[in-house]
This record gives C-alpha cells, structure tokens and sequence, in this order.
C-alpha cells in the first residue's frame, strides 16, 4: 500500500489535509500560478558582499582620463555615502585594471576576469541598470532575499514554495547552499533563507559540506538502516493506534513525516553522491567541483537537485567585499565562480532544462567608482554602490543575448532603464508564473507580499 | 488548507446571528475591502469618501451623492458601486486585481444599511466589563464562569462539551501547561490515589507555587521581548541580558502583579529611590537588535531602535499594529502617523548610539551584581579602605626615612627619577629631526597597546614647525591604522585608530602650542572606549580639547614599531626627549609632577619651604618609588594588591543594558515615509488618541506610558494579556490574531469570556496566578481532547471549545521533557546562558569568528530557556520546532510538523542520548521487556501502554536485542553518544536495545504533544 492508498484507507478526506502540511510534492496556493510559468524553478547565484561592476561587466573606457581625479560633486549629487567613506578627504576616481572585450553575437562586454561567462554571453540577459537603496550588506542581502531591508520577512524562496508548492516527491522544495570565497567574507544569516511570518515549513533547508549535509539526517553511529526500519514500523503502528484513539490529523501528519524523513536519508545521499557523474561533467564544472564546499561543486549539486524537481535553490559565494586590496581579491573570486556559473547554464541547455529553470547571478550591491582607503600603483579597494549594478539572468523564459539598461560615464548613475529590486523580485515570481501582487499572506492585519508595495515586471527581459 | 478552514468557520460563526452587528459583521468587510482606499489614510484615499468615520461616510459628496445614507441602500452610492456589473466602475476596482464582494457580503451591507448603518467603536477600543453570565441548561457541567460562556455557546449551536479527559492525562497535560515539565511518576501516582473533590485544585496549587512554573511562563515572555545573547544584524557581537532574563523569570516567581510587570520593564529606572531590580527590569526595551556593520548610518539605526521599542510595546501590550503607522498613517485602524511618533517619542530619549559596540553591552548599561556578589564586592571595597588607610599612616610614619633619603638623594648623581609603575617605555635618547625622518625604536622595546588599554605619553618636545610626528605606534599613512601622536597647526592630536573613516578616536588641543619652545606634553587615556576620558597636557596643566571622532570600540593591533619623530606619514622638525610610555592612565597630579623641568634630585635639594606644591608631590613619588623603607613598600604592594584583587572581581559582575533618559529631552519629529533623515512636523510624547485614558497628572514621560499601559480605562492590555495565556493553553487565543486586535485583526467568536476574563484580571490586582488557576479550574480546560469525526468537520482548529486542546509541545517542552524524562536535567534557576549540543560548524559556515563550542557536563542539561541564542545562527532544533527567531517581537505560537522534526526527534545527539538514559531507567524500574516498556510508558507519559502498543513496541525491542547481540561493537557505538557516562551494570547489547525502545518512545506522536 503506498501512502497515499494508505492515507484514503485511514482517514478519507483528512488525508488531504494532512498532505497539505508537507513541503514536498505538495501545497502551494489554489488561485496560483496566475498565468503560464515560463520557470519552473529558480537558481539563484547570491555573489555576497557586492561585486564590482566596475571590472566585470559595467564597461567605462573613459574613466582612464579621469584617473585620480576626484568624482564630480554634479555626478555625486549629494548623494549619501557609507561611513566608511563619509569622511574620506578625498574620492579619486580609478578605472578598472582589468581589460574589456564584445563577446558573442549579441556584443555583450565581459571582462576578462569571466572568460567562461564572456563565452556564453549569447545565454545571458544581462541588466546593467539594477539599483537598490541599502548601502550596508546586512539590509541590502535583507533587501535582496526579503524585499524588505529590515528583517522578519520570508524570503524570496520560502515565498516560493508557500504560493506553489514543491515538485520534489523526496526533497525539500527551497534548498540553500554556501560557499566561502577567500574565507574573509561578510556573515550571512540563516534568516536570509528564512520564512519569516510563514510558518517553519517554508524556511530553506541548508545542505551542508561537512558533517550531515542536511541537519541531523544521519542515523546515529551504531543504529543503521535496518534498525532505522524496524524502529519506524513500530512506531507507525503505535502513531496509528494513537490516531484511532485521538482522530487528530496532525498525528496522520506525523505518520507522514517520518516516512518523508526516512525517504530523505536516502534521496539525500543519493542526490550528493556524485559517482554517477561522468568526467565529462568534471571537464565542465572544473575539477573543483569535486571538492564539497566549493562554489564549482554547489552548482554541481544545483543542477542536481533542479533534476529531482527542488524548486527554488540558492547559492550563496562569499567574499566579494573589496573596500581594499580589489586587484587582488577581485581575480580570486571570479577564478572561483566564473566556470562552475557557465558551466552550470551550458549544462543546463545541454540537458533541456535551461528552457524552465531560471538562473540569476548578482550581489546586494554594487561598487564606487572613487577609491576607497588607500590608492597606491598597484592596489585599490571601491566602497558600497547602490545606484548601479549588474546582474545577470538566463533561461526560465528570460531573452538571452541582451543588455538591459546603462549607467553614466561614471558608472555612478543609471540613465537607462532602472531596473529597482522589487522590479527584479516581480520578474522572477512572473517567470515562475506569479502576478507578485498576488502572492500575499495576512500577519498582523495586512497582506503583505515580496514586493511590498512595489514591484514591475521587467518586460524586456522576458522572451 | 488549515487556513482556509479557519476561515469559513469565522465566517460561518458570524452569520449565526439575525441581527446585523457593525463591529462582528460589517467592519470586518469593510476594513478588509475598502479601508485600504476610503480609510483613515489619507496619502492613499482615492476619492472624498471616507468609510471608517461615520460622518463622513454619511455626508453629502457634491452633486448630491452619498456613500451611504441610513435606510436607503439603494440611495446609497456604496451599495451601487459594489452591486454595478460595468467593470469600470465596480468597487472593489477590478482594474486593481480585486474581487468583487461575495453575494453574502453585499447582502449583510444592504441590509446593515436599511437598518440604519449604526456604527460602532471598534470592539476592543471599548474598555472590557464582565456581562452577565448567560443561562444555560447544562448547569451541572459548568462549575466556572468560563464554562458558562463557552456552553451557552455549545448550546447554541447544537453541540454539546466532551466529557472530562482521563485523570492521568489531564494531571499530565496541566503539570505541562503550568511548569513545561512533564509529571513523575510519583505525582501521578499520588494524583490518582487521591480521591478528595480538591485533589485537582491542589495539583494546580503545587504547580503555580513550583519554580519550574516561573521558567515555564518566562519564555514566552522571552520571545515576545526578543530577548537574545547576542546583538543580531551583520556582525551579531555577544551581549549579556541575563540579569534582566533572570527578574522576569523571579518575577513570575513572586507572582508580580502584571501592572508592577509592567511598570518596572518600561520605567523602573524613574520610580522614585528605584532600585537595582527596578532598573534591571527596564532590559526589556534594550532587548532590541544592535548593529556594528562598519559603515551604517548612526542616526538611521538609532531610529531604528526606537522604532522597535514603540513597535514591541504596541504589539504586547495593546496587540496593535502601530508599526504599520509608522511611514503613514495606518490603513485600517484609526492610528495616525502621528500617533506613531508620538508613542515613539516616549522612547526617543535615551543616550544611546545606532552604531553599536561588537564585544559586548552598549550603554547605557549598569552592573547588575548578584546579592552575593555585592557582598562579596562590599568586602573588597573595605579591604581596598583598610590596605589605603594602612599605606596612609605607613607613610606619615616614614617622615624620619623620608628626610634621610631626601638628603642622601640631593647628593646622588643617578638620571632623572621616572615613575616605575606600569612604566612600559622609556627613551632618552631622543632626537633632533630635520623634518624628514623619524627614529625606530628596537624591537625590543615593543609595548603593544590595544583599544581598551589605558596608556600615557610624555615627551619634551621643542618643535621648530607646527606640523610632524612626535610618537607612533602606527601605519605611515595619515590615516594609518594604530596609535599616535602628532602635531598639527600648531595643536597636538592623539590619533587612536582602526578603520580612519569610521572605527577609533581622535582629539586634539583647541589651542596651538607656541614653537622653539623647550615643553613637556602628555596624553592620558583610561581605556574607556569614550574620547572625552582622554586628556592632553602641556606643561602638566590640561589642554582644553576637541574631540574630532569618537568611535573608539573596535581591536587594534598595526603590529608596526614604535617610532618617534615620524608616523602617520608626517615627520617632526625639531627636538624630541624625554619619551616615555605607561601602560595606565596617570592622574593628573603625578602629570603635573612629571612636567616640571627641575629633576627630583634638583628639588631635594631646595629648603621644603622653597618647594611648591607639584615639586613636593614630586620629590614623595620619587621617595615612594626609590626610597621607600621596607614597611611602606610592603604597605604600599599590599594596596595595590587590594585594588587589582577589588578591579578584577568587579570586571566579573555582570552588567546589563538598560533604559535611562537624556537630561535635556531630544526633540521627536513625524518622519516623512518613516526615512530617519525626513523630519516632518515635531511631536510630544502621547498615547494613540483613539485610545484614550491618559491622566494628566502622569509625567509626560516613560512612566506615564508605563502607568497609562495598566490603567484600568486601557480597553486593551488585560484583553490582550488574558489573551496570550488563553492561546498557551490552548494554541490558539481566544482571539486567534494575538499580535492584532485592530479591524483586520479577528472579531473573537467568545468575546463575552475573553471581557470577562480581562475584567476579573484587573480586578484580581492583575494577579497573573490567579488567572492561570481560573482556566485550568474550568470544566472547558478539564475536557478529554479526544474528537470525532462530526465535530472535527464543524469545528477543526476547536473555536467553540467543545473538546480539550491537543497540541504539539512547544519547542522548549520538547527538549525539556526529553532530559527531564531520562534523569538528565539539571534544574537550577538563572545564570549566565549555557551551550547545550549543536552540529560542529554552524556558526563558521556563516562568518568569521569562532566555531559554537558545547559546554561539557552541566551546561549541556539545563533548561532550554537558558540557552544561548545567537540571532542570526539560532539554535537549529529549536528553530526546527518553530521557536520564534527572537530577531524581533513575536507572539503568535506557531506548530508546524515537518520530517526535519523526525530526523531531530531521531538523530540529534540530545534525544539520543536521552533515549539512551531512558532506557537505564526502564531497565532498573522493572523486569522483562513487557515490565520495562510499562516503565518507559509511565515515566514519560503518565500512563501504561494499551495492548497494541505494548505488542508493537515489545516486538521491536525484541528485534533491537537480536541486532545488538550479534552485533556488541555497533551497540558499544550506538551508547557512546553524549557526555553522560554509560550504566555499565547493564549488558551493552541490553543497553543498546533499549535506547533504541527509548527513542522510539521519545519519538512517539503522543510524546511531543499535550493531550
């Protein structure tokens, strides 16, 4: 007898009830998908602590004769400055050190630090023109994940699988991984993946690199599966004579539960065991990407769990906060993720699954153009910049092969086609077949939604 | 799909009743459908009409319309406008996505309307009072006022109570309602012999008088004041609020009542002759998060504080959603922006940063000494007195020695005396600087000096040009990391720096100091993180100072060398000698003292008439350090043991943050779009206008507040506070939106019961025991949990009350029980937080610092409530089990059942060890598996299993002790988890299979939940 059989035979209609308090292959909210998704998942590449798009995709030839030179108070305009640079005597403008080139049909600049993502451009969306108005990490990733800068708010993938459910019959639907970069980055916070005002169920669940790779997954030392069995049948046949007696459905969930938890310890292990993969993966994700932790082996495993259905999955790669020493750090973090991100969108399209998976690559915020701290010959550090940045989309219904959007001269404003947080946060729930403003939960009398009460769906990446 | 149960029986409960009610039947849509557009905010009405005041939604629009005129639906634009089947004109507007009414909808506004369209004060604005007990006919049965409500109610709709639970389950769900603890089986065996009508009453009386009732009741209160050990947001430092954990936990103890609860936490600190409990208490509104993310905005995070403050205060208290008045006015409830600001400004005043200190308590904060250890604290502070006064009369009777050295050191040709006491650095060689390099001092002569060292400089310096560097221990850069002294225009400037821009101080003399002038100049600092305690002197007199930055709370360690004459890119011209460096802060007398240019010898040689003051306090120091007799050195040793033995205890006191006031008050302002940097118009601190009630003879201050909180005219804190315990032992609150009993929240399907109870809570004295005992004496509470499949269908999440609650346990009673149930836990009250298990690299894998690390023995069993809890790495099983994040005030209790509960309930170390534990009790409670079992059962939930059960759970012991016996090395395995040593009198295959039997009862659903 399966479970569900089982669940009919017990309780008739309660089963449905019960089945409706899991995460897996299951919930989501009646009135949704509101249109015909183009996404039937999410990957999203959190690059955490601000990338600079300055050397890497925000291309500004004439900022070489600017060198040195201080930032014009009319470009500036007054704007607000963190304190980290408020009191800064001086804002002497630096040009990239990195070179620059049009990759594939559609032109795209990439530097030269990505030459894999620069030799998928033609993949890429890429919009030059996002902003946000957080200038400190904590309430910009906040902002990012939560649509809020403040936290207590679920996040981008807990609101996910709240509107529409899990397609994954043995795995969580919201997945979260990390990796560290050089090991110096900004802290993250399990509320980045948390959900908030919706209840527990919703928030993601961290698959780790050492230890269990999902908390308390593995049977303790000396008990092994065979007892694992054994100990569940007979607590299934107690749970069920407690069911009779009490006829709570929430004792039916728990039924379900324990056989959803023992289904995990084995799909789990099966989806991180990577023997099954050929060298030619390897020879695409990199040889890093055997190396649990690693941003080359999280993408690995993204691609995996989008095979078994997970539908949202974030990844987070720390340390792009380059205040100082950017010719340096910069280099090393690109080294890090520009062949797993590439690797992860070829592979994708190789497997026909690029069509309905959304991928997403971008920080909290950008970086200045001025200095920050002390500029020498060979060394510079750029501080927070919130009014422009770049961020790049593919597949899940997104057109690939274009620009979205410019900055100045400056790359210090944008002129073109702003593309705000919440407009970003609309536009994927749209591609995951969600009108943004319908997806709201009631708390504390009013329905709040990911874009609070923001929010455009950026038509001209959509294909 | 719960959620939308919960709905259709709200809206089923409502249209019960013939009669259309404003408050129970058309606020609700109204609020819900029209507010948002036609309501009190007015940056968002749409149109003239204003529905929520019945003025205005009943005046003349222009042009002869009306929204609704009384009487007359079909007259009444309302009701066309929501009836009208054109698209464009339809309310709500479909050009906005929303939905047209429902026919029932329209229907109970036409017909409100043709009655009248009386309006009413929004229910809970109202203050409560007791109705009369409606009449029932099931008298016998309702033995409380409580049941009286809740049968008439069941009478009403056809239903009848269930009858009452099983006396072992009752015993066992009140002994977890009141304490969070699970009964031993002791008690319930002397619950079960007792036969007398009181047995009961006195079960609840032992558990309302037991200290674990106290702990029980504390973590609710925990959460809702977001307490944690660490500050949160980006770098989420350690903080230390235990002293203020442990009054609330003393004060469920003593039974406060909840108007002196309150008052203590919002305003202790301005009752008169307030003492250290009462300032203690005020933690409550220093429980918010704290940011030390380089580079915020100070202002911007300060209003962010005092933003949560007036936001916690008005969900515990007035379950009001005031923070959504916070960027306009609200767009429900009848809260103005205004009104948010104006409670706001209450909390505005308080000497606080927004860029907070990392490492530890932020002021303002006070040491919170425990009575022993102020005790202990008074004993060392009278050993400090006694070892000064001995030193004192040590030296008056040393003048005969003094004299003699005085002479013998008048001759002696030894270099200039230096205070030996801390001295670190000393250099005579000095220098004559070009203005173009500096001297290294060798690395032998390395002192390092951190943030929160106390140091002092001096140096004679004759300066040829009013700009270089007399003293570093810095980068060479201008705005180097480290610590130096320079001189700049003229002014001498310490420099104490980590990052330039944000992170470290910097002072400087408001005067220049003249040029080609031989002067002694010196900088004290007592290491107290404030600039205004460092001092600069020139000549031994201070210099009045400016303070250029004053952020000096983070490590610094450049790890350059000391150089003089060069640093912080700057280079001296001219004569530097005399360098030294203390690591302490030297009082300004010895500075005095140190400044003169005549040498110690120099002045034992004058007449003592011919000595000043400072040359008199010079020549003792010199004597006290270099002709001291044996005694007075001795004397002098034993002071200064006594005050380095007095300073380190008192660095062991806790402190704890809590609320003090500014002497001149900051002005509050309305903040345009809530944005900290749009002031709009100015406010004073006052209550929502709405409300009502303020004296005014109450201060227009915190304890105004605090006392308006408790007024007996507040229509919501004892509705709101009754509440809350209705939904701890129910699940769910009487009603159900805790956090909401505005016009969005829900219109309470026993309103009658929940005024009563609010009204007998006041005049009880707000006597929170009291309280407790009243619903759990109740024939309701007492009912069997157990539910058929009819009332199920009607009444899913139990509104109506005709069954008992039956409820997963909170998160801590999971735990809790688990310890408690193996003879693991360790109950002592308070303390510092304690580290229980937790999987090895959470906190890594999220930043920087240092991985979490277990404590080892009883740190690892005591009560959850005393767990450490870092905000942004919350403790995972708890978190697992839905405890709020405590990032900022919650107050809802939420259940989920998720299989990452399973795999933890399996596989966390604390359960199998527990299990492991239990199962050594079984095995000594009885013999054979059937015996054992029995035990297990007992011990943890009260009762004996039935045969089902006991044939299941039996076989699988069975199949564990074949396993295990084939198997002795993986059972050695399998008992090895945890600190707790083994029972070695047991056969480890016999241990190991009955682990496995504990666990699976631990695991068991009945287990885990209240029934």
């Amino acid at each position: 007898m399966n479970r569900r059989q089982w669940f009919g035979h017990t309780l008739g209609t309660l089963g449905q009830a019960a089945l409706a308090t899991l995460q897996a292959k299951s919930g989501g909210l009646p009135h949704l998908p509101t249109h015909k998704p183009t996404a039937k998942r999410v990957i999203y590449l959190f690059m955490s602590g601000g990338p600079s798009q300055i050397e890497l995709f925000d291309y500004k030839p004439g900022l070489s004769a600017f060198a040195g030179k201080d930032l014009p108070e009319s470009v500036r305009n007054g704007q607000r400055l963190t304190q980290m640079s408020a009191t800064q005597s001086s804002f002497p403008m630096v040009p990239s050190k990195f070179s620059f080139a049009r990759h594939g049909q559609s032109g795209a600049w990439v530097s030269e630090l990505l030459p894999r993502t620069a030799a998928i451009a033609d993949r890429l969306a890429f919009i030059k023109s996002m902003h946000t108005e957080a200038i400190n990490h904590d309430p910009a990733v906040t902002f990012f994940q939560t649509g809020s800068q403040i936290a207590g708010r679920p996040s981008m993938g807990s609101w996910t699988i709240y509107g529409l459910g899990s397609e994954s019959e043995n795995l969580p639907g919201f997945v979260v991984m990390l990796s560290q970069g050089g090991g110096g980055g900004q802290p993250l916070y399990d509320r980045l993946w948390g959900s908030g005002f919706l209840p527990t169920k919703y928030q993601g669940v961290k698959f780790r690199s050492t230890g269990d790779p999902v908390l308390y997954l593995s049977n303790p030392d000396g008990f092994g599966a065979g007892n694992r069995r054994v100990f569940l049948d007979a607590l299934k046949e107690i749970n069920t004579s407690k069911l009779d007696e009490s006829g709570d459905p929430e004792t039916a969930t728990r039924i379900a539960q324990y056989e959803m938890a023992f289904q995990m310890q084995s799909s789990v292990p099966e989806l991180i065991g990577l023997s099954q993969e050929s060298a030619s993966t390897y020879a695409l994700y990199g040889e890093d990407a055997r190396k649990p932790g690693s941003f080359a082996y999280n993408c690995l495993l993204a691609r995996r769990l989008a095979e078994r259905g997970v539908r949202f999955i974030q990844l987070y790669h720390r340390d792009w906060d380059h205040h100082g020493g950017l010719p340096k750090g910069l280099p090393a973090r690109c080294q890090e993720t520009d062949r797993p991100a590439a690797a992860l969108i070829s592979d994708l399209a190789q497997r026909g699954m690029l069509d309905d998976t959304l991928v997403v690559w971008g920080g909290e915020f950008g970086r200045t153009v001025y200095c920050q701290g002390r500029l020498t010959a060979d060394s510079y550090g750029r501080d927070h910049h919130p009014r422009c940045f770049t961020v790049w989309l593919a597949g899940g219904g997104i057109k690939p092969g274009i620009s979205l959007g410019a900055t100045d001269d400056f790359s210090y404003n944008v002129v073109e086609n702003p593309v705000h947080v919440h407009d970003l946060q609309a536009t994927i729930l749209h591609c995951l077949g969600v009108d943004h403003t319908k997806l709201t939960y009631q708390f504390q009398g009013r329905h709040f939604r990911l874009t609070d009460v923001h929010g455009k769906v950026v038509k001209p990446l959509l294909a | 799909m719960r959620i939308a149960l919960g709905l259709a029986l709200a809206a089923g409960l409502c249209a019960q009743a013939a009669e259309v009610r404003f408050n129970r039947d058309v606020r609700p849509i109204l609020s819900d459908r029209c507010y948002a557009c036609h309501g009190p905010d007015p940056g968002a009405r749409k149109s003239k009409l204003r529905l929520d005041i019945e003025s205005q939604a009943k005046a003349d629009l222009g042009g002869g319309r009306f929204g609704i005129v009384p009487g007359e639906p079909d007259r009444s634009g309302v009701l066309q406008r929501v009836l009208t089947s054109n698209k464009a004109l339809r309310m709500p507007p479909a050009y906005l996505g929303h939905a047209a009414l429902k026919p029932g909808e329209i229907a109970t506004l036409r017909q409100w309307i043709a009655e009248g369209a009386h309006y009413q004060s929004h229910w809970s604005f109202i203050p409560p009072v007791k109705a009369p007990l409606p009449e029932v006919r099931g008298a016998d049965w309702a033995r409380t006022p409580i049941d009286r409500f809740v049968l008439a109610r069941l009478e009403r709709e056809g239903l009848h109570p269930s009858p009452p639970a099983a006396r072992a389950r009752l015993l066992r769900r009140l002994t977890l309602d009141l304490t969070g603890l699970a009964p031993s089986p002791d008690e319930t065996r002397a619950f079960l012999d007792d036969a007398a009508p009181e047995a009961y009453e006195r079960a609840v009386d032992r558990l309302l008088a037991s200290p674990r009732y106290a702990e029980r009741m504390a973590i609710r209160w925990l959460e809702a004041a977001r307490y944690a050990d660490t500050n949160g947001y980006q770098s989420d430092g350690p903080r230390d609020m235990w002293r203020w954990r442990d009054w609330v936990i003393g004060a469920f103890h003593q039974n406060k009542p909840f108007d002196e609860f309150t008052i203590e936490q919002i305003a202790g600190d301005l009752l008169p002759g307030a003492t250290l409990d009462q300032k203690i208490a005020t933690g409550f509104n220093r429980n918010h998060r704290t940011s030390a993310e380089g580079g915020i905005v100070d202002e911007e995070f300060r209003v962010e504080y005092v933003a949560d403050r007036a936001e916690t205060t008005s969900m515990v208290w007035l379950g009001a959603t005031l923070g959504c008045a916070r960027c306009h006015d609200h767009k429900y409830d009848p809260f103005t922006q205004k009104d948010f600001y104006s409670l706001f400004a209450f909390y505005n005043n308080v000497p606080e940063k927004g860029f907070v200190y990392n490492f530890g308590n932020e002021e303002p904060y006070i040491k919170a000494p425990l009575p022993a250890q102020a005790r202990r604290l008074a004993e060392l502070d009278a050993a400090v007195t006694r070892a000064e006064v001995r030193a004192q009369e040590s030296e008056a009777t040393s003048r005969k020695a003094r004299r003699a050295w005085e002479r013998s050191y008048a001759k002696s040709a030894a270099p200039e005396w230096t205070p030996q006491e801390a001295l670190a650095l000393r250099d005579d060689a000095g220098g004559d600087f070009t203005g173009k390099e500096g001297r290294e001092l060798a690395p032998a002569t390395e002192v390092r000096l951190n943030y929160r060292d106390p140091f002092t400089f001096a140096a004679w310096i004759e300066p040829r040009e009013a700009k270089g560097a007399i003293l570093s221990k810095a980068e060479d850069y201008w705005e180097g990391t480290g610590h130096g002294l320079y001189l700049v225009d003229g002014k001498l400037r310490l420099h104490v720096v980590f990052r330039w821009t944000d992170l470290g101080f910097r002072v400087e003399t408001e005067e220049a100091i003249p040029l080609n002038v031989r002067q002694h100049i010196a900088v004290t600092y007592d290491g107290s993180m404030k600039a205004s305690h460092a001092r600069i002197y020139v000549n031994g007199k201070p210099a009045r100072m400016k303070i250029l930055f004053d952020q000096g709370i983070w490590p610094l360690d450049p790890g350059e060398p000391w150089r003089i004459g060069s640093g912080g890119g700057l280079r001296f011209n001219g004569r530097i000698d005399g360098v030294r460096v203390w690591r302490r802060e030297m009082p300004a007398a010895e500075v005095a003292a140190i400044a003169l240019p005549e040498s110690a010898a120099a002045i034992a040689r004058k007449k003592d008439g011919a000595r000043g003051g400072d040359e008199r306090e010079k020549l003792r120091l010199a004597f006290l350090d270099l002709g001291a007799p044996g005694e007075l050195r001795q004397a002098r040793a034993e002071l200064g043991q006594a005050r380095i033995a007095r300073d380190e205890y008192y660095a062991t006191i806790p402190t704890v943050m809590v609320m003090t006031e500014r002497a001149e008050r900051r002005p509050t302002f309305v903040l345009k779009r809530g944005a900290y940097d749009a002031p709009g118009e100015p406010v004073e601190p006052a209550t929502p206008a709405v409300l009502g009630g303020w004296n005014p003879e109450w201060p227009r201050n915190r304890l105004g507040l605090a006392k308006w909180l408790v007024s007996r005219d507040n229509p919501l804190t004892a509705r709101v506070t009754v509440n809350r315990f209705w939904q701890m032992l129910f699940g769910t609150g009487l009603v159900k939106t805790v956090e909401d009993f505005g016009s969005q929240g829900e219109m309470p399907p026993h309103r009658e019961l929940l005024d009563w109870l609010a009204a007998e809570f006041m005049s009880s004295g707000w006597d929170v025991k009291h309280i407790l005992k009243t619903i759990v004496m109740s024939a309701t509470y007492q009912q069997s949990s157990k539910v058929d499949a009819a009332l199920r269908e009607r009444d899913p999440e139990n509104r109506l009350l005709a069954r008992g609650p039956r409820l997963r346990l909170a998160p801590e009673m999971v735990r809790d029980q688990a310890l408690q149930v193996s003879g693991l836990l360790v109950e002592k009250t308070g303390g510092p937080s304690v580290k229980p298990y937790q999987p090895a690299g959470l906190w890594k894998e999220l930043s920087n610092g240092e991985d979490y690390k277990p404590d080892r023995g009883e740190g690892l069993y005591r009560r959850t409530l005393y767990q450490y809890w870092r905000r942004t790495v919350a403790p995972p099983s708890l978190v697992n089990f839905d405890s709020p994040s405590r990032e900022t005030c919650v107050v809802r209790e939420t259940r989920t059942n998720t299989p990452l509960q399973a795999l933890d309930l399996m596989n966390d170390v604390t359960y199998v060890e527990a299990a492991r534990k239990l199962g050594e009790r079984m095995w000594h409670a009885a013999g054979g598996d059937e015996g054992r079992l029995r035990a297990g059962w007992l011990l943890v939930l009260a009762h004996e299993p039935n045969a089902r059960e006991l044939a299941a759970a039996t076989a699988a012991l069975g199949r564990f002790r074949v396993y295990y016996q084939a198997h002795a090395d993986e059972a050695l395995r399998y008992l090895a988890a945890g600190d707790s040593p083994r029972d070695t009198a047991i056969p480890a295959p016999e241990a190991a299979a009955l682990a496995a039997a504990g666990s699976l009862i631990l695991n068991l659903d009945e287990t885990v939940t209240k029934e």
